[in-house]
């Protein structure tokens, strides 16, 4: 699955605020103070000392919901359980299912554990976990993709669930290790009705923490306490309050001064202040993150390959990750990052064919030949269209822009307020006039066939952000293949096929893969600070030191 | 004097309901207008399918003509009705109320300062010889030329990051420890009031002392306290307490940066995160008790100041 992110940083001054305390955007000739490469770690060593309360902040903003179904947010993993585990290295372990394997080519059997409950004590069954997943074969549901092939869910004994499917697919162990194998209560469920997963309704899973009745004060706080029958272990942190602090600079200095006790996703552009004296530290880690930009539009020049590999070749990432990333990231050959492989089975014919496509480098010349070319009238200037109010998104915009001017393109900024650029997602009216679109994206779920599926296969098939209506029958037939590949090996070969095709045709122009930042008071301990922590309970080894 | 005061205030009072709803309307037209969609909130986070959409947009009377929705909404309102927020699903007034009391204390420990402060300052300008008057016309441009979003930055790093008196961040717990997060920003929102009241205050004072009345009271031996009381600050009071009027009723828009830059959860904040998410109801409510709380002072100021001197007032308006 995966997760595009348009990024709402918003705030009133606060952009002019950023300006003063962020560092500013460095010339790439100068180059003399090259920023330390920083260690990556996928978690923090495990808490062993309890702790009352600690306060996180969420820098996303306040979720509308706590559903699973309908949200991704960084508060729903310690809540609910997913039926496979995630461990920080993006590996996948049994969970409250203890094994969940293939009988047959289209017949998936999950047996589960038969000591888990919910918060409520009531103990999970068979009839929870067919309600949980039967959610999300709606296409309301954000993981509705991951069960498209189903045909049926059933139980097939107390605590054993088959899933059917019309053909099989090799992603969708993967995937119930993500939110769309979250195990909700079915009873708890139908009396809360559509208001599931809102502050006054509530939820009832059986995560590492608990949501109390009261827990939820829209537009302030949400506090969550630790479920001391948690199946894994109780979580040593006894009250796990969260706030929403959405301003860099705001939550920079809360956090340096020990007031907000950690934070995910903090801003690159604070680096300075997180490295400099402060009650904690900057903790790195791996991710699947990846800023890009691609075409909006089949029409005009931006729907034209050549145009997009001529600004790849302009644009240089070192550079790149420098100014927008504060350092903070790596060069990414392609859409699809390489932690997102490197514990599945086959990760060396993934990587085998990472490794054979061309690392991006900067060739002036040969760019302005593609766009001389390539025949499409560039007189009028390209719309490049970015969400407002974020700096890493500003920075972005104006390298492309710069670049874009050295092999003879006009880039035209569009800074677009959070719903209107959010709209873009599913309305195509709100793409009009738009040549290109810069987005942030993450994969919160091992698996390789997410990102490209969204952009490259024909819309009927998945592509639902393949705007620039780009099809290649050999990409998609290999994309197909790889997904009902009934072994490893095979799906790791047809994708590698597809990428060959696929890669050098940008439909995303890959900028930088940007590593996962998190801030933890000097304190505390116990944090997945991979990627993974969308999907697993980050805060379930949290506590003291 | 009764009879008048009662016509004033019926005519404020009149004049005060009809602002409000000319108010109303160009609130809800405005937001109606303005692009963007409030389908993505309302959406929850999923990507909509085309007839997820259709079914919010019926439940919602997106389509709806805008008159029809306003009336609506009107409707909703004058029975106590506010409607639900689109992103958070839940009551509208409940989301606010909290939020305001933060607002409303940040706010009136802004003007308790800004009067301390502003007015202090104006006198201590306009009576203490050119020495003073040049140090404070000297600081007071400098408040006023500092935006509040720097102001908060150098208050940070003074006062909370370099010496540690105070919180960075939020608005603490009710009581003294609510008191003690909201010095700072309190302070950082009030530096270009005082400044401007200052100035107010020291013309309106100085306009007064060189005024023919105090000269003859001077002349007339009167002492120099008495003559301040009674003939020049009570005649300049009107001037600076209409001006205070809107300045304090500014504030509460203004403490929207306040409240950003520390992290405080105020009606300023929930109004721009609402704005950005198209969250209609909020932002129509947010708006409109902003214009309410506007409106009001500035009317409560224009009848103290009749109070004080009828004569400032009737002498604005044709007999």
């Amino acid at each position: 699955m995966t997760r595009i992110a348009p990024t709402a940083v918003l705030a009133l001054g606060a952009a002019a605020a950023l300006a003063l305390t962020a560092c500013a955007p460095r010339d790439g000739g100068g180059g003399g103070e090259a920023l330390a490469p920083p260690e990556l770690v996928t978690a923090l060593p495990a808490a062993t000392t309890p702790v009352d309360e600690v306060t996180w902040s969420i820098v996303e903003g306040e979720p509308a919901t706590l559903d699973p179904v309908s949200s991704a947010n960084l508060i729903i993993p310690n809540l609910c359980d997913n039926l496979l585990s995630l461990q920080p290295d993006f590996s996948v372990e049994p969970g409250i299912a203890t094994s969940a394997e293939w009988a047959d080519p289209t017949t998936f059997v999950i047996e589960l554990r038969d000591d888990v409950t919910f918060w409520d004590g009531s103990p999970v069954t068979a009839e929870d976990v067919v309600y949980s997943l039967e959610r999300n074969r709606s296409p309301e549901s954000q993981w509705f993709s991951a069960f498209a092939l189903v045909t049926g869910i059933a139980a097939s004994g107390p605590h054993e669930v088959t899933v059917t499917f019309s053909a099989p697919d090799s992603t969708f162990r993967d995937a119930l290790a993500g939110q769309g194998g979250a195990v909700m209560s079915a009873a708890f469920g139908a009396g809360a009705g559509d208001g599931l997963g809102t502050s006054e309704a509530g939820l009832m899973c059986t995560g590492p923490y608990e949501l109390a009745a009261d827990g939820w004060t829209p537009g302030s706080e949400i506090v969550t306490t630790a479920n001391p029958d948690y199946w894994n272990g109780a979580p040593l942190v006894d009250t796990l309050r969260y706030v929403f602090v959405s301003d860099a600079s705001t939550l920079a200095t809360a956090l340096t001064e020990g007031e907000i006790d950690g934070a995910l996703n903090v801003s690159p552009s604070s680096r300075a202040a997180f490295e400099g004296e402060g009650a904690g530290r900057l903790v790195v880690g791996p991710s699947t993150a990846s800023y890009s930009f691609g075409p909006a539009s089949a029409e005009g020049p931006a729907a034209n390959p050549d145009i997009r590999r001529a600004l790849s070749l302009a644009i240089d990432r070192e550079q790149y990750i420098d100014t927008v990333l504060n350092g903070l990231g790596e060069v990414q050959r392609t859409i699809v990052p390489e932690f997102t492989f490197q514990e599945l089975s086959a990760a060396d014919v993934y990587q085998e064919g990472y490794d054979a496509l061309a690392a991006p480098g900067v060739d002036l010349d040969t760019a302005t030949q593609l766009v001389e070319d390539s025949g499409e009238d560039v007189s009028e200037p390209l719309v490049l269209a970015v969400p407002a109010g974020a700096t890493e998104f500003k920075n972005t915009a104006q390298i492309v822009q710069s670049a874009a001017k050295q092999i003879g393109l006009t880039i035209e900024i569009d800074e677009m307020q959070a719903s209107d650029f959010g709209a873009m997602f599913y309305d195509a009216s709100a793409r009009e006039g738009i040549d290109l679109v810069a987005t942030q994206g993450y994969l919160e779920t091992p698996g390789v066939l997410g990102y490209p599926s969204l952009f490259m296969l024909p819309e009927e098939l998945g592509g639902v952000f393949n705007w620039s209506g780009y099809a290649n029958a050999d990409v998609t037939a290999h994309m197909q293949a790889a997904r009902t590949a009934t072994d490893e090996r095979t799906a790791a070969q047809e994708f590698v096929a597809a990428q060959e095709i696929f890669a050098p045709d940008m439909l995303q122009v890959t900028l930088a893969g940007a590593y996962q930042l998190s801030y933890v008071n000097d304190g505390l301990t116990g944090i997945t600070s991979s990627v993974a922590m969308y999907s697993s309970p980050w805060a379930l080894h949290l506590g003291g030191e | 004097m009764n009879g008048w005061l009662m016509r004033t205030l019926l005519g404020r009072i009149g004049g005060l309901a009809l602002t409000l709803f000319l108010a109303s309307v160009v609130i809800f037209s405005a937001l109606l207008l303005t692009p963007g969609d409030p389908i993505a909130a309302l959406a929850g986070g999923a990507k909509p399918t085309p007839e997820l959409v259709a079914q919010i947009r019926a439940e919602y009377h997106l389509d709806d003509p805008i008159w029809a929705r306003y009336l609506q909404w009107l409707g909703g309102v004058l029975t106590g009705d506010f409607g639900r927020s689109f992103v958070y699903q839940t009551d509208v007034l409940g989301l606010i109320a909290p939020r305001f009391a933060v607002t409303l204390q940040l706010v009136l420990l802004t003007v308790v300062m800004i009067l301390i402060a502003g007015v202090g300052s104006g006198i201590l300008a306009a009576t203490r010889g050119p020495a003073v008057d040049r140090a404070v016309g000297l600081l007071t441009a400098l408040g006023m030329a500092l935006p509040t979003f720097v102001v908060a930055i150098l208050l940070i790093w003074v006062f909370a990051k370099s010496l540690g008196w105070f919180p960075v961040y939020g608005e603490g717990a009710p009581g003294l420890d609510r008191f003690w997060h909201l010095v700072l920003p309190a302070a950082s929102l009030a530096v270009m009031f005082i400044a401007y009241i200052s100035r107010v205050t020291r013309s309106s004072l100085v306009a007064q002392l060189h005024s023919e009345h105090v000269e003859t009271a001077r002349v007339r031996g009167i002492p120099r306290g008495r003559i301040f009381r009674v003939h020049v600050f009570r005649n300049a009071a009107p001037q600076i307490l209409a001006i205070s009027g809107t300045t304090i009723a500014g504030l509460f828009a203004a403490a929207a940066i306040a409240e950003q830059a520390f992290g405080l959860g105020g009606i300023g904040s929930l109004l721009t995160e609402a704005a950005a998410r198209k969250d209609l109801p909020v932002v129509q409510l947010v708006s409109l008790l902003l214009v309410t709380i506007f409106v009001v002072l500035n009317a409560v100021a224009d009848l103290v100041s009749a109070l004080i001197d009828p004569d400032s007032v009737n002498a604005g308006r044709p007999a």
